[in-house]
């Protein structure tokens, strides 16, 4: 099989060779900016740049994906959110002490949304590597979900205050930014992309099991069926108390983060949505050795998670050696197999 | 020691029996609401309520019937947002609640501050805080001021992006004997020992206490990084702020 057609087939719970390792979220790092001449943040805003850092992910990790948005805020600033764009060494943000919009009336997709400069080197960057690496490798694309963008166009504090005295109104805001979702999605659909990460961070470190329930699983249901690849859903932290609703929503797959246990989401998903992930980030990838990342690949391979990630964006430390122990450990792990069932 | 059906409250009563599960922690704020007036467990029951308009009533009502502002603050504000602490740290209820929560004290508190500062009473402390360089994630560092603030401390916010200049003028202007500082991002980490290094320099180390947090922060780092103490979570920050204060008080005597 090529890197491409594991990764797809895994999504779909198929049969693949080996498992695919993939990359929901973001593999770069400062060794890999500096390898390959292309760096924050002119690597988050340059569709070329983006498209060659991205590759890295194939040509020196070994990754069976490659994904060019290494950050969660592209359309955000397309929106017309205040931007800091930072240097090589961090992730751009959003300005979200000065928000853009208090009420659902505020809420406007700009008719220039798909052709702002931060949205089109996004697709331009996919077309890029749907041509270079298309036959071989699975182009992953990524659009933010409606929660997320919340926090950015309404402010943390002050969207999840709005969720907790006005669910309806906050619906309303919901369902009016998730045309956002939907755009940038079938954009990078039609410049090339194979699958879509859609992180909307709905996550257990902020808010409850039931508001998952309450304001997004009947609108992550009508992306499965509107968005026509596969979708990854992403929320990093604590999830598995939501994970049943996760599962139910008919989207592909679930980017699950660390603090949730390999078995025990697998349980909890029962073969209705495919897992990726979930080797830790602060902890294992960037401060520990590979010996340690194998044993997560492991723990999660004899937990039958479907293609192997890191939990989330990489801390742009992280080495290069942490990161290729990913694939290889999946190789290892896979030939002991083979020799085990073969014997 | 008091027991549950002392107190007169219902909905104290029940809120205790649901969620503090643990039996000393149990014992401990059955005690804390036990010794308050009804009127107190009242404000305290509309704070853990996130009711803001009942805890701007009931703050008032109290003030106008000449309780204390000090019992005010201490029986029904902080008492309130001590079991906040409680439930968010064991998960019954997330941020939304306890943003709400932080509004309900605020709106308490804009009744009692103008009196405690019209009568020169000393805050326990004076905390700054501030997310460091680099770093925009400020949810944890505010339920941390908000639980420090619950706690009668002064703090003074820095906001995120604080360069280690801004923690070391803010020290000198403020006068202050604690520094707090929160980070979420692996990148941003070493931005702690970084402004520590800097306080070292500027020879300040030696009258602050820092503390740092955050999700990826751990003691081994904190320690690493030459730090006073490291904390979990907001209930922990309140713990170690005051005993950072009390050694930095008996150090200096
Ligand atoms: C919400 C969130 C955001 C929001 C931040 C909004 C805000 N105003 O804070 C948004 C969406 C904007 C955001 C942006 C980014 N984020 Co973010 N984010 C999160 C998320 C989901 C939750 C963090 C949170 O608020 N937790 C809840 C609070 C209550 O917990 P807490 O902060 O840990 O605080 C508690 C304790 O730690 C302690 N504490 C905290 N501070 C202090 C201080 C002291 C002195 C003490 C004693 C205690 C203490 O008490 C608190 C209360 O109990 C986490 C993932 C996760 N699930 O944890 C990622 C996460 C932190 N983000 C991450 C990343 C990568 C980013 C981005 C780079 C994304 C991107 N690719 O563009 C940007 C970076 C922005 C920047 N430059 O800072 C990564 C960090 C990886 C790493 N370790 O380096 C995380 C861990 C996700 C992951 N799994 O990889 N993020
Ligand atoms: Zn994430």
């Amino acid at each position: 099989m090529t890197s491409r057609e594991r990764v797809l087939a895994a999504l779909s719970r198929e049969p693949v060779d080996r498992t695919p390792c993939c990359n929901p979220t973001s593999l770069a790092t400062v060794e890999l900016m500096d390898l390959v001449d292309a760096r924050f943040p002119d690597a988050n805003r340059k569709g070329e740049q983006m498209a060659r850092l991205a590759a890295t992910g194939y040509t020196e990790l070994g990754f069976d994906s490659v994904m060019p948005v290494f950050s969660i805020i592209q359309e955000s600033s397309a929106l017309g959110c205040l931007m800091q764009w930072e240097g090589k060494d961090n992730w751009p943000t959003v300005k979200m002490s000065q928000p853009i919009w208090r009420e659902p009336d505020d809420i406007s997709i700009p008719s220039n949304f798909l052709t702002h400069p931060d949205t089109q080197c996004v697709l331009e960057a996919i077309r890029i590597l749907k041509k270079e690496f298309g036959e071989e490798v699975a182009v992953i694309g990524k659009t933010m979900g409606p929660w997320s963008l919340g926090y950015h166009c309404f402010g943390v504090e002050r969207f999840l205050l709005m969720s907790h005295d006005d669910p309806g109104k906050t619906m309303v805001c919901l369902d009016k930014m998730k045309e956002s979702t939907i755009l940038f999605g079938q954009a990078q659909i039609e410049a090339g992309a194979d699958a879509l990460t859609l992180p909307d961070h709905a996550t257990g470190d902020l808010v409850s099991g039931e508001y998952y329930e309450r304001f997004l699983r009947e609108m992550h249901t009508e992306f499965a069926a509107m968005l026509a690849v596969p979708l990854i859903l992403h929320i990093c932290g604590r999830t598995v108390d939501r994970m049943d609703g996760i599962a139910r929503t008919g989207m592909a797959a679930f980017h699950f983060d660390s603090k949730n246990r390999p078995q025990e989401s697998m349980e909890v998903v029962d073969s209705r949505i495919a897992l990726v992930g979930n080797i830790n980030n602060p902890e294992t990838l960037f401060a520990r050795s590979p010996e340690e990342v194998r044993v997560e690949v492991r723990e999660n391979l004899d937990a039958g998670v479907q293609l192997i990630a890191p939990e989330c964006a990489i801390p742009l430390q992280t080495s290069i050696e942490n990161l290729k122990a990913i694939p290889e450990s999946v190789r290892e792990w896979h030939r002991e197999k083979a020799v085990s069932v073969g014997s | 020691m008091a027991e549950l059906v002392d107190l007169q409250n219902k909905f104290l009563r029940d809120e205790l029996g649901e969620y503090v599960e643990e039996e000393a922690e149990r014992q401990r704020m059955v005690d804390l609401y036990a010794e308050t007036k009804l009127s107190m467990q009242n404000i305290a029951a509309a704070i853990i309520d996130g009711r803001h308009h009942d805890v701007d009533r009931l703050t008032r009502e109290a003030i106008d019937d000449d309780v204390q502002a000090l019992e005010v603050m201490d029986d029904g504000l902080i008492a309130g947002m001590a079991l906040v602490g409680i439930k968010f740290r064991d998960n019954f209820i997330f941020v939304p609640e306890v943003l709400a929560c932080a509004r309900a004290m605020k709106a308490g508190m804009a009744h009692i501050e103008p009196i405690l500062s019209a009568s020169g009473i000393d805050p326990i402390g004076k905390v700054i805080m501030g997310t460091v360089k680099g770093d925009l994630h400020d949810i944890g560092k505010n339920l941390c001021i908000m639980m420090l603030r619950g706690a009668g401390f002064k703090v003074v916010d820095l906001g995120v992006d604080t360069s280690p200049d801004d923690f070391l003028e803010a020290v000198e202007e403020h006068g202050a004997n604690l520094v707090g500082m929160s980070a979420l991002l692996t990148t941003t980490m070493p931005n702690m020992g970084r402004t520590i290094e800097a306080f070292i320099d500027a020879d300040l180390r030696d009258d602050v206490k820092v503390m740092v947090g955050g999700a990826p922060v751990t003691p081994e780092f904190a320690d690493d990084m030459g730090a006073d103490a490291y904390g979990a979570d907001a209930v922990e920050c309140v713990e170690i702020a005051k005993r950072l204060t009390e050694e930095s008080a008996s150090a200096h005597q």
